[in-house]
């Protein structure tokens, strides 16, 4: 017999079976029918304060949204960014390896073989193209509710200047982009405890604990000195994507923050699962 | 790559060892300061259909486990299908099926979408066959009629055969099966032991734990015995009762003086119905009969008793501490 | 197993590296090493800065404040901590500064004509043709900080300080620098042992090449840490993207004008009335001069208001939280203090201190409590 042996299934047939099994989870449907809710009840509930209070709707973004509906994407990405996306990002992560040792599939993926590294690498793709996609899906829905909302006339920055509609949907994107890779940061740590334990609950439970306590030590003047480590404190300055001329090096520098515990998080990961009994 | 995994096992075949599909030698696991398997050399010779045999909490499934790659061995090392593990568990591994510590699927999706996803990974299925695949194991298990139920619906029965289903997928050289009649009807447990009769005929190599003594003695070729995290026996089941069968049942009316004759010459014996038990242990039949002769008793009859599998079973499982070791001793010649 | 090893060794390596990297992020810029300058004597290190001509150049302003005083709702550049300015200007007059606070934003615009000030907070824009209100402001600053809010541009900062403190001041070229990028001299002013004042050094980095200040920093005595220091983090020399310089107000936003004539002249009257009423003096001179002046009581409530926002009267919303009594609110921050001179509040910061007297005489400088009151003490 001197057949060739293929020792891995075809690459691209695992990522897309890992994609239709994460959509064909109910509680991804749900989670991403939420998100886009959000925008929606964000948009509402600004178009009554602007409508109310004739002034500036709200503080920060907020504030420049009357005749601005552009800035709707943008204004709910951020306002998502601190709990609900890492939340569903870390509810994909507990899935992904701690969901499929519960079910007991996990050991079937390894017996099957996928190697553990591969495994690792099909679950990080999973988890990042969803999570690109449900920041996308909200950031779509966003707009298409603020231009029905308030209308657009090029973006208004918050340094006061108008962009083009091509440079606002330009604006759009890169904002999509930071906060999806934000979102991956928190995955990558989520999927690290989630290589860790068999009960996905844990996993939800401890991101979202440590994103608490994260917000929570930025918040002490004392801990001044934490600050530069903590992804949570880079989110406020993500704000800057709305600035005219752009200001790039804190964008730079979140990001690389966030590469940081995306390179932590996923090594974590490798370590865990290569070394884990199955 | 060209060397198929049977092509690295066939020069083994060319000695005189009998090809094995799998290997242990001075398996060791443990957890914490928990021995849960220690010196388990195991021969799975291929093309045999091995039942293990061990109370629960005897290394069963650690041992499989470990033979799949799954655990890491504290010591000792595995070798399935003429690889070592884990090293060359990319080459073995997709000729294994598998069904370990009862069927592991997703409650959301059908049988069918559970065996797609399982067929996705499987590295001998092409792209395009993952279908059919799926459509044939899931006929071969008899759940083509349920396979569009979501796995949550399912009965213990119909999550055991679709676990089954995962196992068949692919033809393998090796399907090692972990209670698979666990849950199952009688007419289950009867499917399960065709799939295995056919796996058989068709030449796979087959590994199936149980604690059913009557469902191994039905299905396998060979035994393994595992007790306390060891293996106290293994080989052919038909030699291994032959061995074990080594009692000589003498009907005599005259049970005291036989008694007195076979221990005064050192003959474990002992009172029986009708006569006189008769262990063959370090010793023959015909110095029994002599023995007996030399001594005046009348034998009316003599039989060699053949045990059945649940009595060795007991007496390697059940026996106290000393007496099991040296037991072991005597099957374990026995056997090889 | 050894497969396993180098995944193991690769992915521990990993997660060094990530760590690594989160401490190198977290570590402020390193200054690099000091390049080799030219010497030069202070004197001419001092002319050449009085006399550079303008620069175009674009930049961001690091300002890291450490001076003591209380927080000044959405400025955080004159707040205590560390914040940002960004900054363009042609050499021609034409300038735009931005001051970021959180997700928020203060834009001013100066292009040549009109001064545009935005405020993202309440999406207003502020029209000011050029009048001479704004220039006349600007001499006063001294050694102070701006006063009206507006940014502390280094350059105009540095040169003030220079001419202001040579007299009474050692001046002196401490070696060299490397600030944004760019190569510069340390020009240190030292008051002179017989100036009473909490300061102990004034630095000033000097663009080797443009001769513009690049950092000030002012530190005081008993510290290292600098209580005030403004200096370029970024800085780009050059022309400048000509649209900076302008600014078209969106049409959402709301734009007031201050008008040329009618509002601007009530409001020269009514700054020459408080001016006078107030006559401000100088007791001292150099490091340890002390401004002191007096305010009718009822003035007080009018100290705070040039300092607010203009169009305050069509925001009823913040209105409350802007007519807490000053009075009670001052006492709150500083402390009481009396002596011969009489009763009052003293209000320190790390570079100096104000004294208020209840009965309206108020005396600031960068000295200690003792030469304030001597000061205050001179006004009747």
């Amino acid at each position: 017999m001197t057949t060739a042996v293929a020792t891995r299934a075809p690459l691209a047939r695992q990522l897309r079976s890992e994609l239709r099994w994460i959509l064909r989870r109910p509680r991804t449907v749900i989670g991403l029918g939420l998100l886009c809710v959000v925008p929606v009840l964000a948009g509402v509930g600004l178009w009554f304060a602007v409508d109310n209070a004739g002034g500036p709707a709200g503080p920060g973004l907020a504030a420049i949204i009357a005749g601005n509906g552009l800035v709707l994407p943008i204004f709910t990405l951020f306002l998502s960014l601190p709990l609900l996306l890492p939340l569903v990002g870390a509810i994909w992560a507990a899935d992904g390896l701690a969901g499929e040792a519960n079910s007991g599939t996990l050991r079937g993926l390894m017996v099957a073989p996928v190697g553990r590294i591969r495994l690792l690498g099909v679950k990080a793709f999973g988890i990042a193209t969803m999570s690109l996609f449900a920041v996308t899906l909200m950031a779509f829905v966003g707009t298409i509710t603020g231009i029905a909302l308030f209308g657009m006339d090029g973006m208004l920055t918050i340094s006061g200047t108008t962009l083009s509609v091509g440079a606002a949907v330009g604006r759009i994107v890169l904002t999509i982009l930071l906060v999806t890779f934000q979102m991956w940061a928190v995955a990558a740590v989520a999927l690290a405890i989630s290589a860790c334990t068999e009960h996905p609950l844990v996993v939800m439970a401890a991101t979202m604990a440590g994103l608490i306590v994260f917000a929570v030590l930025g918040a002490f003047s004392s801990l001044d000195w934490l600050q530069p480590y903590l992804i949570t404190s880079a989110w406020d300055g993500l704000a800057d994507v709305m600035r005219d001329p752009l200001p790039t090096e804190g964008l730079w520098n979140s990001t690389a923050l966030a590469a940081c515990y995306l390179v932590i998080g996923l090594s974590l990961a490798a370590i865990r699962l290569v070394t884990k009994d199955g | 790559m060209t060397t198929s995994t049977s092509a690295r096992v066939e020069p083994a075949s060319a000695g005189s060892t009998p090809v094995l599909a799998a290997r242990t030698r001075g398996l060791r696991k443990t957890y914490g300061n928990t021995v849960a398997v220690d010196r388990v050399d195991l021969d799975l010779p291929e093309g045999a259909v091995m039942g293990m045999l061990g109370p629960n909490g005897s290394g069963k499934t650690t041992t499989i486990r470990m033979l799949l790659g799954l655990v890491r061995p504290t010591e000792g090392e595995v070798e399935l299908l003429g690889r070592p593990l884990p090293d060359g568990a990319a080459e073995s591994l997709p000729h294994v099926g598998a069904l370990v510590e009862g069927p592991g699927f997703h409650p959301f999706l059908s049988g069918r979408e559970n065996l797609r996803r399982a067929a996705a990974f499987e590295p001998l299925l092409a792209t395009g066959s993952v279908k059919q695949a799926v459509e044939d194991a899931l006929e071969r298990v008899g759940l083509a009629q349920a396979a569009h139920r979501r796995y949550r619906g399912y009965s213990l029965g119909m999550k055991q055969r679709l676990g089954l289903a995962a196992a068949l997928l692919v033809p393998r050289k090796l399907i090692v099966l972990d209670e698979p009649t666990n849950g199952l009807d009688p007419a289950g447990t009867r499917e399960v032991r065709k799939v295995v009769h056919d796996l058989h005929t068709a030449g796979s190599t087959v590994l199936v734990s149980s604690h059913l003594l009557s469902e191994i003695e039905a299905i396998c070729t060979h035994v393994a015995v595992l007790h306390r995290g060891t293996v106290v026996a293994q080989g052919e089941l038909a030699e291994l009762l032959q061995a074990d069968s080594s009692a000589l049942q003498v009907t005599t009316s005259d049970v005291d003086s036989a008694l007195n004759a076979l221990r005064a010459a050192r003959i474990s014996a002992r009172p029986a119905e009708d006569g006189v038990r008769v262990e063959l242990i370090g010793t023959t039949a015909p110095a029994v009969f002599r023995t007996l002769v030399q001594a005046d008793v009348e034998i009316q009859e003599a039989t060699r008793t053949r045990t059945g599998l649940e009595d060795l079973f007991a007496r390697l499982t059940e026996a106290g501490e000393s007496d099991h070791l040296s037991t072991v001793d005597t099957i374990e010649q026995g056997a090889r | 197993m050894n497969r396993r090893k180098v995944t193991v060794a690769v992915a521990a390596a990993g997660v060094v590296a990530g760590v690594a990297g989160l401490g190198v992020l977290a570590m402020p810029a390193g200054a690099g090493p000091a390049p080799a300058l030219p010497q030069v004597d202070a004197q001419s290190l001092v002319e050449s800065v009085l006399t550079a001509k303008p620069a175009a150049f674009g930049g961001t302003v690091d300002v890291n404040n450490s001076l003591g005083i209380p927080t000044i709702a959405g400025i955080p550049q004159l707040s205590d901590g560390a914040s940002q300015i960004r900054m363009w200007t042609d050499g021609e007059g034409r300038a735009r500064v931005s001051m970021p606070s959180g997700s928020s934003e203060r834009t001013i615009v100066d292009d040549g004509e009109t001064l545009w000030t935005w405020n993202s907070e309440t999406q207003t824009v502020t029209k000011a043709p050029h009048g001479d209100a704004e220039p006349d402001a600007k001499p006063e600053l001294g050694l102070g900080l701006g006063q009206d809010g507006k940014p502390l541009d280094p350059l105009s900062l540095a040169r003030d300080v220079v001419g202001e403190v040579e007299k009474t001041s050692t001046v002196t070229v401490d070696g060299t620098a490397r600030v944004a990028n760019r190569s510069a001299y340390e020009l240190v002013l030292t008051p002179k042992p017989t100036e009473r004042t909490v300061l102990r050094e004034v630095r000033i980095a000097v663009d080797s090449e443009l001769r513009i200040p690049l950092r000030v920093a002012v530190l005081t005595n008993g510290t290292d840490e600098a209580a005030v220091q403004v200096g370029f983090s970024e800085i780009t020399v050059g022309a400048q993207d000509a649209g900076l310089f302008r600014f078209t107000p969106s049409a959402s936003a709301k734009v007031e004008e201050k008008k040329a004539e009618e509002p601007s002249e009530q409001d020269k009257a009514e700054a020459e009335k408080v001016f006078g009423q107030v006559a401000p003096q100088v007791v001292g001179d150099g490091w340890d001069s002390v401004i002191v002046a007096k305010l009718p009581a009822d003035q007080l409530t009018g100290l705070q208001a040039p300092a607010d926002e203009p169009g305050r009267s069509d925001r009823p919303r913040r209105g409350g939280a802007d007519q807490t009594d000053p009075q009670a609110l001052l006492k709150q921050l500083g402390k009481q203090v009396s002596g011969s001179w009489g009763n009052g509040t003293l209000i320190s910061s790390k570079i100096g201190n104000v004294l208020l007297a209840d009965d309206g005489r108020i005396a600031l400088g960068a000295v200690p409590e003792q030469v304030l009151t001597e000061a205050i003490g001179q006004l009747k």
